[in-house]
């Protein structure tokens, strides 16, 4: 083999092995797999002894024998290069949880590494989870700030692993990103536990807190986010827990174990579900709050405008289903134009406006909006849904149920406040974000992150008709009661029938007052009626909201 | 005989002395956080290196001529060993047992050098075993079917004795007895076996004389197979494969081989379940993170902390990956070692291959270099197929890492090689 082979089967089998890092994540994908195939076959050819004709057959294999071996180990030496240089950082962030039990790096909770683990932030720098020492001088994560506590999510590396955001930048609190790539290189090589970075959230401890505490003990969900930026201002959620009960780090004593593990007891055998974020994983009929999107449907295909006229007598049957209308505001009065039937919510009205659109271009229109989609959000969201079942749109009584939102309609109250705030946008959806900016302790801003679109859900036309209409609502119809002086308000509310506990009560809207937009998502849960319960929630916080 | 002092080998008994004393005392202080210590603290590593060294000194005094090279390598590998097991028990629950992790290690190293003695006192002439070779084979047999029956069962394979006191790994030693026996055969036979029957053009396969080792092969591998050990299963086909090739130089036959052993492997996929889990797992550790890829998963985080240098012996976690003192010692060294510390040990078996292969090389008789590449290729076999589990170049199976890992069985055997290895290389009469 001369040696011109063999150096452009060197050179060869090193582009491979550059291509291949450089394209694939994990070292058993089957493609890298094939190019350790590849290369092993360059290197034997690279290597291959030539030996003088004299030499004996039996010499010959044990030598041979010698360089198949030798490329072998040196095969098990490339997988070792990138397992302990190349992927570290990949693998180390690797991390799985299923309920109680997950998987992580236990080497995360190593104690220097949990006390320098960051904070987590309010925009005005309240702390909402931090690591503080014990009187034993053991790092331990507290959750000063109980109204946002919940959001922060819990930190039990011991046990239970993480939650929310403690969870989803678990990276940035234990210091394993940001653009230091030197820093964290030479930390990792020299062993050091790397400085975490802060987390500041876009909450506003004040709003939080009334929000918090307006829902009370009540089930249920609030988000209010500022329509301009996607900044989530509050996001409330009830019933909640703990997670102080829940924090244990290393080397846990058997108390602090035992304690914990009767909370997470208590809080797995509990029916009302406090470890679920309900604004981004409930899911909930939205009642007549889902008129807004069908609205939109119905504009934005050119089926109806605001002053199109329609029949409500009390009564709509479809198929077999027979609708009962009780939101007339006058029982004799029997004709309605499209702005008035939105302000007093009327469920004939909106059947008929459903079958009209047909389920293609409704669903459509829900698609527009971000239905079925997973929301970008930094916390995982349960994606909303028009039907459980797709056949059920194809049924004319499904349709209509739809058309008025029950039927079997899920959406969650994050993803009916981007709606709102889609209205007050002129028809663009903001991306919704809980995180303002990744900072050191110092405050030295690592990675800002910055108000985003996440998509077109309905022409600018549209949206100024349907703004129109939850304006008319609030100033005319039935939804009167969100009215704030001084501030241009537009809202929906809904009661949503469950079975035959009390509906559930929901309130979306929005205050729009000096350049500022605000919108708010109320839901609790088998409370009763909209107007009566979720709205002054919803009222409040945005009058709140606009003083602040 | 007359006194040769073994000075290359003495020299080259420095750095595995260094390492056990260095080593040891890294462990120690680690754990104590302090900078004080006695000489009780190192007891082991110098009970260690004082076994190594007495068996120098009496190579030296009986004017022993053989390789200078392997007895340090093979002292370096099992003070590694030694020294982590050291360093393991510290962090691993002791299980029930009749002493330490560390002390039952030396008490195995002694047995080991014992053997080693014993191997070079009274075993004068390597062709002499040429003689037992289907005595060999019939103890082959007989172990593995012995264990088949009684044996019990640890981490879901048949593969242990238990003697009472301890349990045995009879598989262990089966290895070197199917070398001995394939030596013999296959150098009487090599001609035949080498060229067939020509049939005009065609060349067919001389089946009467493969036959016996077909048998024997089948016999080995169904035994394994049904014992769950497929580490096993694939080691004793390798060395089979590799055999056949030294002995007629003829790739087809390993070509063919290959080619029934992926029939073979993929027959297996078909029958049993556990081999599509470990497949799958080794694709993908995280489809199954909580069952069968916890053990990969934890390894690769192991090896993924240890970076390029390592956390330094006593101040990693190795704990976290199960089984870490047997089939994944390799990701204790990865992390506590770092990628320099694993490379280094890499490049100390591929020594130890090589000065295998090149015996072999320089052996005279013929029976001698089969039989020594055959016991080197046992080594390098058994040492690629568990770290390319381990780095997940292959799927993980259960075998041990040759002077390495924790446990007494395959230590014993693996000394035993080294032995005969030795012995074979003062056979070649050049002087080293």
């Amino acid at each position: 083999m001369s040696w011109l082979v063999r150096t452009a089967a060197l050179i060869a089998a090193t582009v491979i092995v550059v291509y291949g890092v450089a394209t694939t994540g994990d070292r058993t994908e089957p493609v890298w797999l094939a190019l350790v195939i590849v290369i092993g076959l360059l290197w034997t050819l690279a290597l291959w002894p030539s030996l003088p004709r004299s030499v004996r057959n039996v010499d010959r294999t044990i030598v041979y024998l010698a360089t198949v071996f030798a490329v072998g180990f040196l095969l098990v030496g490339l997988q070792l290069v990138r397992v302990q240089a190349l992927d570290r950082e990949r693998i180390q962030r690797r991390s799985f949880s299923a309920g109680i039990e997950g998987v992580v790096d236990p080497r995360r909770q190593a104690l220097g590494q949990l006390q320098l683990r960051g904070r987590i932030l309010a925009r005005d720098g309240t702390v909402i989870a931090e690591t503080k020492l014990t009187e034993n001088g053991r790092p331990r994560r507290v959750y000063p700030f109980a109204p946002a506590a919940y959001l922060a999510g819990y930190f039990s590396p011991a046990l239970y692993g993480a939650a929310n955001i403690e969870r989803a930048f678990d990276n940035e609190l234990s210091g394993r990103t940001g653009n230091r790539r030197l820093r964290d290189w030479i930390a990792g090589i020299l062993k050091r536990p790397t400085a975490g970075y802060d987390v500041v959230l876009t909450i506003d401890p004040e709003l939080q807190s009334l929000a918090d505490r307006l829902l009370g003990d009540r089930p249920g969900a609030v988000v209010l986010l500022d329509a301009r930026s996607g900044a989530v201002l509050a996001m409330a959620s009830a019933p909640v827990f703990d997670p102080n009960s829940l924090s244990v780090g290393p080397w846990l004593t058997s108390e602090e174990e035992a304690a914990a593990r009767a909370s997470w007891e208590l809080l797995q055998r509990s029916t009302d579900g406090p470890l679920v974020l309900r604004p981004t994983q409930g899911r909930y009929p939205p009642g007549s709050t889902f008129k807004t999107v069908v609205l939109a449907a119905a504009l934005e295909s050119g089926v109806a405008t605001l002053d199109s006229w329609y029949r409500d007598e009390g009564m709509l049957v479809v198929g077999s289903r027979v609708i009962l209308e009780q939101n007339r505001p006058d029982p004799e009065r029997v004709s309605y134009s499209l702005q008035e039937a939105y302000g007093y919510s009327l469920n004939v009205v909106f059947a008929q406006l459903g079958l009209e659109l047909g389920a293609g271009r409704l669903s459509a229109a829900a698609a527009g909006f971000g239905f079925g989609e997973p929301v970008p959000f930094e916390l995982p969201v349960s994606p909303s849904v028009l039907s459980v079942d797709p056949a059920y749109l194809s049924n004319p009584a499904g349709l209509a149920e739809t058309s008025f939102g029950q039927g079997q309609l899920l959406v969650t109250p994050l993803q009916m406040a981007l709606v709102t705030a889609a209205v007050v946008r002129g028809g663009d959806m903001p991306v919704p974000r809980l995180v303002e900016r990744i900072q050191t302790f110092g405050g030295e801003v690592i990675e800002q992150h910055r108000a985003r679109s996440w998509r077109r859900a309905m022409s600018a036309e549209t949206a100024a008709a349907v703004e129109q209409a939850m304006r008319w609502s609030v100033e005319r119809g039935y939804v009167r009661g969100a009215q704030i002086e001084g501030a241009v308000v537009g809202g929906k509310t809904g009661t949503a029938e469950v079975g035959n506990r009390l509906p559930h009560a929901w309130f979306i809207g929005f205050a729009v007052q000096d350049g500022r937009e605000l919108v708010v998502a109320v839901v609790v849960e088998h409370a009763g009626s909209g107007g009566e319960i979720a709205l002054p929630i919803g009222r409040a916080l945005l009058e709140a909201a606009l003083r602040r | 005989m007359v006194a040769r002092v073994r000075w290359l080998e003495l020299q080259l008994l420095v750095p595995p002395g260094l390492l056990g004393i260095v080593g040891l005392l890294t462990v120690y202080l680690s754990g104590t956080g302090t900078t004080r210590w006695s000489w009780s603290d190192i007891w082991l590593s110098l009970a260690y290196m004082g076994i190594v060294l007495a068996i120098s000194v009496w190579l030296s005094l009986i004017g022993f001529r053989g390789d200078q090279v392997l007895l340090p390598l093979v002292a370096m590998l099992s003070g590694l060993g030694l020294l982590l097991s050291q360093r393991l028990q510290l962090v691993l629950s002791s299980e029930a047992a009749w002493a330490t992790l560390a002390q039952r290690q030396i008490v195995y190293l002694a047995l080991s050098f014992a053997l080693l003695w014993g191997t070079l006192t009274f075993l004068h002439r390597l062709e002499w075993l040429r003689r037992y070779k289907y005595t060999a084979a019939v103890s082959a047999l007989g172990l593995t079917l012995v264990t088949m029956l009684f044996g019990v069962e640890i981490h879901g394979a048949r593969l242990w004795l238990d003697l009472g006191l301890v349990t045995v790994q009879p598989g262990e030693l089966v290895k070197v007895l199917l070398v001995i026996f394939l030596a013999g055969y296959l150098d009487d036979y090599r001609d035949v076996i080498a060229t067939g029957y020509r049939a005009g053009p065609v060349t067919l396969p001389p089946l009467p004389y493969l036959l016996p080792m077909l048998v024997m092969w089948g016999v080995a591998v169904l035994a394994v197979v049904l014992q769950r050990d497929l580490g096993n299963a694939l080691l004793l086909f390798g060395i089979f494969l590799c055999m056949l090739y030294l002995a007629t130089g003829r790739v087809g036959y390993v070509l063919a081989g290959l080619v029934a052993f992926s029939a073979a492997v993929y027959l297996a996929l078909q029958l049993f379940d556990h081999i599509r889990v470990r497949i799958q797992v080794w694709l993908d550790p995280w489809s199954q993170p909580l069952t069968a890829g916890f053990q990969s998963i934890q390894a690769d985080f192991a090896f993924a902390h240890g970076h390029l240098f390592g956390t330094g012996l006593g101040f990693g976690n190795p704990q976290f990956v199960p089984v870490v003192a047997s089939d994944y010692v390799f990701a204790a060294i990865g992390e506590e070692l770092g990628l320099v510390g694993a490379m280094a040990v890499l490049a100390l078996y591929l020594l130890l291959v090589a000065r295998g292969l090149m015996i072999a090389l320089l052996a005279t008789e013929s029976f001698t270099r089969l039989l020594t590449a055959g016991l080197t290729v046992v080594v390098a076999l058994q040492t690629l197929i568990i770290l390319a589990g381990t780095v997940r170049l292959l799927p993980l199976t259960g075998i041990t890492l040759p002077f390495i890992s924790a446990g007494g069985s395959s230590l014993v055997t693996n000394f035993l090689i080294v032995a005969l290895l030795l012995k074979a290389s003062e056979a070649t009469g050049a002087t080293r």
